[in-house]
């Protein structure tokens, strides 16, 4: 399958995006904007169909609308501290019914859309496979080089905040990265999907690893085994990329989640056997112990 | 030496105001408590001690550096930090070492003596032998005390706790209290904590800052009690 061009740069493309949005993933997760990535991609769909409308280019200014949406987010977030996630719905509320009436408005477009929906693997052109490979740079660059105030933001940001990080600055840079990488992710997976690849490698990652580092790594991995396994079934079973890259990283979260409860569980009975036997031993030791004291006297 | 300053600062949320008139001072070197009753503005009086929230009106000044000329740390734990953050997939070692982002560059390389700090701090809070265990595995009182730790990794001048001793049993909150006060003693650390163990801390402290409520206006306010007589009542508050 590798000798078509389109199966070679949906594979680059699709281990890049992996990477760098299973990353975002754990930070989203641990900050409690999972829904983020679903809002910002249906906000860029109004930017689609606006790029259509216009006769511009629909993945660049769908890209241009998911940044500006991540921007808007941010400051309603700081409205809504204690609820975030109404922030994400009023956004998406927002971008998902300009989309619709927009689209109403341009009658031929509604073909073309369903491969920005459900992901494409041909749709991943050149224009595409430069603005993720620039996306992954500018998130790798920011995820390198923040790191340690995006670790202190992610777990507390009033402490952060006391510490002296700018967490507004930092957040709103956060916010437009992450609106980078979902308009990045979204030829490959599509707006409906897009929030599998981002979420659902976190979501393992985070259950199994011992420390930070080894959830951001295990992430990385999950997701472009993820993407890979999923391209390569969608090929050979001729179903949509998205919905079989989705599919796939949701049968690796169920399978990881079981083979980790059922070790747990395995630890935990020979844990006990092993107590049990210890204390079988001691009870025998002290009846030994009685039988032998009269013997003494 | 002062290090914060509070004159006349009102504050509140929404429309009404739950701090009014308060005038106090935080020195260099002190244990100061605030306690007051449920509701009263403890943590709120904290955040502007540290410039989380800025005061409707009046003044709050912050030292920025301190006597030697170098900047000013301010070290905080949060209420029950931990506690909301049980599934952090985090080390212990590595949560502490985060109170070390702070010192310097944030491109620095962790180097020997930031490792020195967690061990140090993690000894002083009696939690070196958990270093490898996850954040989520440790009971609330463990939570606590890590985060205390990553505090003081920070090397703090000022350290501003909210309700640290909460799920401590006695024998460790009086351990606590008895660290911190060796600090504020042996390295000059200002210590502000808010707390209802009152009894327990009482005998460790310099000064107590009450909230009360002023039953004829609604609002509340400071008054200050001197502990050990370090300090004079009648030039820590009007």
């Amino acid at each position: 399958m590798l000798h078509y061009d389109f199966m070679q740069r949906a594979f680059f493309a699709g281990g890049i995006i992996a990477m760098i949005a299973s990353a975002l993933g754990v930070y989203l997760m641990l900050r409690r904007q999972a829904l983020m990535a679903d809002m910002l991609s249906h906000v860029s769909l109004a930017g689609v169909a606006a790029g259509a409308l216009m006769k511009g280019s629909p993945p660049l200014t769908g890209f241009a609308v998911a940044v500006i949406g991540a921007i808007v987010v941010e400051y309603v977030r700081r409205s809504y501290k204690t609820y975030s996630e109404v922030s994400i719905a009023i956004i998406m509320i927002g971008g998902l019914s300009t989309a619709v009436v927009l689209m109403s408005m341009n009658s031929g477009i509604n073909r073309s859309f369903s491969s920005y929906l459900f992901g494409s693997v041909v749709a991943v052109r050149q224009t595409e496979l430069i603005l993720i490979a620039a996306v992954a740079i500018v998130g790798a660059l920011f995820f390198y080089l923040f790191r340690k105030p995006l670790y202190l933001m992610t777990f507390d940001e009033e402490t952060a905040k006391a510490n002296g990080v700018p967490v507004h600055l930092v957040s709103l840079l956060f916010s437009i990265v992450t609106g980078m990488i979902v308009a990045a992710a979204m030829p490959i997976v599509g707006v409906l999907l897009v929030s599998s690849l981002i979420v659902l490698p976190a979501a393992l990652a985070i259950r199994l690893a011992p420390s930070f580092n080894a959830a951001l790594l295990l992430a990385m991995l999950i997701g472009v085994v993820g993407v890979f396994g999923g391209l390569s079934a969608s090929y050979g079973m001729s179903t949509p990329p998205g919905g079989t890259i989705a599919l796939t990283l949701l049968v690796m979260l169920v399978s990881g989640m079981t083979i980790r409860k059922a070790v747990a569980k395995i630890n935990k009975l020979r844990n006990k056997k092993n107590a049990d036997s210890r204390l079988a031993k001691q009870t025998e030791d002290i009846g030994a112990l009685r039988q032998e004291k009269p013997m003494l006297h | 030496m002062q290090l914060v300053m509070m004159n006349n600062v009102v504050f509140g949320y929404g429309d009404s105001p739950c701090l009014e008139d308060v005038n106090i001072e935080i020195r260099s070197g002190e244990f100061v408590a605030v306690t007051g009753p449920n509701g009263a503005s403890k943590t709120t009086l904290l955040k502007l001690i540290l410039g989380l929230l800025e005061p409707w009106s009046g003044e709050v000044a912050r030292a920025r550096k301190r006597a030697d000329g170098s900047t000013l740390v301010a070290g905080y734990v949060p209420q029950q930090i931990a506690s909301f953050n049980s599934g952090f997939p985090s080390k212990v070692s590595e949560f502490v070492l985060s109170g070390t982002y702070g010192r310097g560059s944030w491109l620095r390389r962790t180097n020997q003596e930031d490792l020195r700090l967690v061990e140090e701090s993690l000894r002083q809070v009696g939690m070196w032998e958990h270093r490898n265990r996850k954040i989520g595995e440790l009971s609330g009182g463990q939570k606590q005390r890590i985060c205390l730790a990553r505090a003081l990794a920070q090397q703090p001048n000022l350290l501003a706790l909210d309700e640290p001793s909460t799920g401590m049993d006695t024998q460790s909150r009086t351990e606590m209290y008895e660290r911190l006060s060796e600090m504020v003693k042996r390295k000059g650390l200002t210590v502000v904590m808010v707390t209802h163990e009152l009894p327990d801390a009482e005998p460790y402290l310099d000064r107590i800052i009450r909230l009360e409520r002023k039953e004829a206006m609604g609002w509340k306010c400071c008054t200050t009690t001197s502990c050990r007589g370090h300090f004079s009542p009648a030039g820590l508050s009007r």
